[in-house]
């Protein structure tokens, strides 16, 4: 596979992956084949493709919450293989889930400062005044007293973005963080992610959200069958997808 | 058909008017208002009536041997002076004289007997429980009158929360007034019938009974009128246990005996118990953690455990350790000293080992419970949906971080219920250990019943002791369940 490192970047890409492997059940069941990707500083890379393609078990990679059978990752200089390695990078790589995952016991509050105290070792002033902060970013700060069980959809989604945020790593993952959402909740978390990505954040997003694709993302991926297809721009990919699967794929997302 | 339809709905009016429509309550039509504003008069009025008129003065005791002794009640009986003076099991009572004199006529009602009391130095705090009882009568008429006067200056709208209070102190209104005369023979049915008729009560006491029982019946009937619940489960624990100590007030002998004989064991129960279950909390957590481990290694150790202990009954489980783990320690002792003399040392302190009965009881009741408890607390924490875990680990908490922070505090709710039945249960299988020479309540029982053959007496106080410990600690257990499901 190619390196896609542009000259004009003379920093090392953010995230190096080589010759990833994964399966599961014994190597019944391929789930990602030889990937090899790197992810330029800066970057909004969105992943696309069909149910089982292997999407989610990529980014769960990155962060190393599925172990790799064989492949390198190396995020931010850390190759990630060791324990004190993984949490070391962990901390530099945000992620948010399609189903929030945010801790129902905590308030929003403490859901957002937890592992800055515990992990970041920050006092609890500074970790509620950074909370209070991203709070504000996502437009919520009048929930910070809640439980996430109080919040709609949308809001805890985004409560769940400051969380990750609240770490401040340089990567944020994003899962289909809208496709547990109701249309009119969808906006809202869009938004926030857009803000995200044109204030510079690096950004691996799977999304089928076309529109978000087409506005933020620099680069976007098309897997299918555990192997990346096509790796193009939106206006290529869309206009001119140079596979017949991804055309497949895209006249069916697109109706 | 029709006649039924006009039946039920005037059964229905009936039962509703005149509170739910949300009218005016007009107390002078309301019944069991009506019960409670008579019953309060009576009760304040009877109290100026003579109501114990004869009292105990003096008692003689003759124990077995010829022993004499002898004390006299200036005031009021008290103390079970002539049962607690015999020695246990050596001498018995064999005579019991009591002088009985009227009372000052003065002193006679209730309010005269309060009076008395407080005006002598000293009596208030030997007499605290008779004064108590007397006043519960007056304080439920306080209480039954404050309600209905409420109701007569703001007649819209019910004092709801105060129903309940009004029903418990009704109840303890009736206890109180005849536990106050029971004080007069100190609950002893001996004294009651040497006394004969001389300690009958006199019209006040009846008065105050019938006032009381008409508060009850009236607050009674005002239970539907309220949201909250009247009787809970609370009463229970509290008839058991003032059956317990009305058992040894009514006949000390032997109920007083076995209690003050039984009593360091039931000391020895709750020590036994709480301690094992500081330990078996511990051992649970870590087998729970180890039947969820990914590593094979310890999945297989934590799962073994679990499985054989679990097939094993409690009490082999106990006898192992007290009769058959000293062999054990013998053999590994040797076998130490046989490998090399360095080991010497070694050798003889595990020869050496001997396990007290206390710490083997601990043992055991830890190494069987915990491995209920690690399947307990397994459940539980497999309950919390992995996507917690994930996220903890997303934002860089170790595992160990993620466990006391995200998963263990939203895991207890799921495993508190079963783990408090699990205490209730470690208390009772706690009288296992009996066997091996811990002197827990069962054992001290037994002992007592080796000296007099009193298998009835002291196996019913047994098991009401066992009761009121097992009925408490379920209720308490359910008193912290619904503390921690609103707690967030
Ligand atoms: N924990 C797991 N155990 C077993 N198989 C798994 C596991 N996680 C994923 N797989 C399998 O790996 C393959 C890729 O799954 P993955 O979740 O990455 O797909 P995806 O592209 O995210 O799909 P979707 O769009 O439905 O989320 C699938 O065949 C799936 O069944
Ligand atoms: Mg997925």
């Amino acid at each position: 596979m190619g390196d896609h490192q542009s000259a004009g970047h003379s920093d090392p890409p953010i995230i190096q992956i080589r010759n990833l492997r994964k399966t599961f059940h014994h190597g019944r069941i391929v789930a990602l084949d030889d990937i090899s990707l790197d992810i330029p500083k800066g970057q909004v890379c969105v992943i696309i493709g069909p149910s089982g393609s292997g999407k989610s078990t990529m980014l769960r990679c990155i962060n190393y919450l599925e172990v790799p059978d064989s492949g390198t990752i190396i995020v931010d200089g850390i190759t990630l293989s060791e324990a004190k390695d993984i949490n070391r990078a962990r901390m530099e790589i945000g992620m948010v889930f399609q189903q929030f995952n945010l801790f129902p016991h905590l308030s929003v509050l403490d859901n957002i400062t937890l592992a800055q105290r515990v992990v970041r070792k920050r006092s609890r002033q500074e970790a509620e005044d950074i909370a209070m902060d991203l709070l504000r970013k996502v437009g919520i700060p009048e929930k910070a007293r809640a439980y996430p069980g109080q919040l709609s959809g949308g809001q805890q989604q985004r409560v769940a973005i400051a969380r990750a945020l609240a770490m401040q790593p340089k990567i944020m993952l994003f899962d289909e963080p809208t496709s547990a959402l109701d249309p009119e909740m969808i906006k809202e978390v869009l938004d926030v992610m857009l803000q995200l990505a044109q204030d510079g954040m690096t950004m691996v997003v799977v999304s089928h959200e076309m529109g978000f694709a087409r506005n933020a993302a620099h680069r976007i991926l098309f897997m299918d069958d555990a192997r990346i297809i096509e790796d193009s721009t939106p206006e290529e990919l869309f206009n001119s997808p140079k596979e017949p699967r991804t055309r497949e794929f895209l006249s069916k997302i697109l109706h | 058909m029709k006649q039924k339809v006009v039946e039920e709905e005037t059964v229905f009016a009936d039962a509703i008017t005149p509170l739910r429509l949300n009218s005016r309550v007009v107390v002078w039509r309301d019944r069991r208002l009506l019960a409670i504003l008579a019953g309060a008069a009576l009760v304040v009025f009877s109290f100026a009536l003579p109501m114990f008129t004869w009292r105990i003065t003096a008692a003689q005791m003759t124990y077995s041997g010829g022993t004499q002794r002898s004390a006299r009640f200036p005031l009021l009986i008290a103390g079970q002076h002539y049962a607690q003076k015999a020695p246990l099991a050596k001498k018995t009572l064999t005579d019991l004289q009591v002088t009985v004199a009227p009372v000052k006529e003065h002193r006679t009602s209730g309010y005269g007997w309060l009076a008395a009391i407080l005006a002598e130095r000293g009596a208030l705090r030997q007499h605290a429980s008779f004064v108590i009882c007397l006043l519960m009568p007056l304080i439920a008429a306080c209480l039954g009158a404050a309600f209905v006067g409420r109701l007569l200056r703001d007649g819209w709208s019910w004092p709801e929360s105060w129903i309940p209070w009004l029903i418990r102190l009704a109840v303890l209104g009736v206890g109180g007034i005849l536990l106050a005369w029971m004080h007069q023979f100190d609950f002893s049915d001996w004294l009651l019938i040497l006394g004969g008729k001389a300690l009958w009560p006199r019209v006040g006491f009846w008065g105050a009974l019938a006032g009381a029982l008409a508060l009850l019946i009236g607050s009674w009937g005002l239970r539907r009128e309220t949201q909250r619940a009247v009787s809970n489960w609370w009463v229970l624990v509290f008839a058991v246990a003032l059956a317990v100590w009305l058992l040894t007030r009514v006949r000390p002998y032997p109920y007083w005996e076995i209690w003050t004989f039984i009593a360091d064991g039931i000391l020895v129960t709750l020590r036994i118990v709480t301690t094992s279950f500081g330990f078996i909390l511990l051992v649970s957590l870590l087998g729970g953690l180890g039947r969820i481990a990914h590593s094979k290694f310890i999945y297989g150790i934590a799962s073994l455990y679990v499985e054989l202990i679990r097939g094993i009954p409690l009490l082999v489980q106990l006898l192992f350790i007290w009769f058959a783990l000293p062999q054990v320690f013998d053999v590994i002792g040797a076998a130490l000293q046989g490998i090399s003399p360095a080991l010497q040392g070694w050798g003889q302190w595990f020869i050496d080992l001997r396990l007290s009965p206390f710490t083997a009881a601990v043992l055991g009741l830890t190494i069987c419970y915990g491995a209920y408890g690690s399947e307990i607390f397994r459940a539980g924490i497999s309950s919390i949906h992995r996507g917690q875990m994930e996220a903890a680990r997303s934002l860089g908490m170790t595992y160990f971080q993620a466990m006391r922070y995200i998963i263990l505090p939203q895991a207890i709710r799921v495993i508190l219920p079963p783990i408090g039945n699990e205490f209730v249960a470690l208390l009772k299988d706690s009288s296992l250990v009996s066997v091996l020479a811990v002197s827990d309540l069962t054992r001290r029982g037994r002992e007592y019943m080796a000296r007099t053959f009193l298998s009835f007496d002291t196996w019913i106080m047994v098991a009401l002791c066992y009761l009121v410990l097992t009925l408490f600690s379920s209720r308490a257990v359910e008193f912290i369940e619904s503390k921690s499901k609103f707690e967030r």
